[in-house]
């Protein structure tokens, strides 16, 4: 696909992108836009090849749940291993929260984000691809690398998990 | 509550997020402009910490890889006769006849 089509086709899904980076990076929005940035460069550059043995959108969220997945572990890497920074570079921001930058909430979305916080990634990650992206759990599966079994029982529990954390914080 | 207007209420939460993510989100051409380059690590830094390493892994390499000198091992051979556990299942009765040289005697005198 040519760049310029690359471009035009991410920009449609640009806003969708930006919710879902958001979701990958623990709501904190700095990170969500170094992720975001990161993951349209891979894209346009051809580091990350569209093959279509899915849909644009549904490969465009797995190259930015990679990217995050990537931007956790450099972060982790620097916690854990300070020589790191020195070829890593100056520090990024780690993926989780800062309660500084993080996106002001009103308290309904607050009670939401902060239990989507407790769940299990996967969970988590499956209840805002089919409930905030409004896509099957076919692909959710293909964004999150699984079988569609598997993303059913992580639909279901994760449902089971939210209510019951929601109904707590009530 | 139903399970499908549980499921309703929980899509109505996660839109009221996307709407709400929506409104903050940045324009798609400011994202793809290139952003202030972070500042470069001095090389000589690098290459100090490159040296250190290399330093030490040919260090490393030199202890263990050094050819020890050999040493002779004495072996005391006449203190160490070794025996099979199963050595007497080759015991024959009458074994011992054949390993010895027969005495001859006449009158109880041993004859040359």
């Amino acid at each position: 696909m040519p760049p310029h089509d690359l471009a035009a086709q991410l920009e449609q899904l640009h806003a969708a992108a930006f919710g879902w980076a958001l979701g990958c990076c623990g709501w904190d929005r700095p990170v969500a836009e170094d992720v975001l940035q990161a993951s349209y460069l891979k894209i346009l550059e051809g580091r990350a090849r569209f093959e279509e043995r899915s849909s644009f959108r549904t490969w465009v969220f797995g190259v930015i749940r990679r990217t995050a997945q990537e931007a956790r572990r450099r972060a982790a890497l620097r916690r854990w291993l300070p020589l790191a920074r020195l070829f890593l570079g100056p520090q990024e921001a780690d993926g989780r929260p800062d309660p500084e930058a993080a996106l002001a909430h009103a308290e309904e979305t607050a009670r939401l984000v902060g239990a989507l916080g407790r769940l299990p990634p996967r969970q988590r990650e499956t209840l805002h691809l089919v409930f905030y992206q409004d896509l099957t759990i076919a692909e959710a599966a293909t964004v999150l690398g699984v079988t569609l079994g598997t993303a059913r029982t992580h639909y279901e529990r994760g449902k089971r998990a939210l209510r019951r954390l929601l109904e707590e914080r009530e | 509550m139903t399970s499908d207007e549980a499921d309703r209420g929980l899509h109505d939460r996660f839109q009221a997020l996307r709407r709400e993510a929506a409104r903050g989100t940045p324009s798609f051409h400011a994202m793809l402009a290139p952003r202030v380059a972070p500042r470069p690590q001095p090389t000589w830094r690098r290459w100090l910490v490159v040296g250190a390493l290399a330093a030490v892994a040919a260090t490393v390499v030199l202890t263990l890889g050094r050819p020890r000198p050999h040493r002779a091992t004495l072996v005391d051979r006449a203190a160490v006769r070794w025996e099979a556990p199963t050595d007497f299942l080759l015991r024959a009765p009458g074994a011992e006849l054949l390993r010895t040289i027969p005495t001859f005697t006449l009158n109880g005198r041993l004859l040359p």
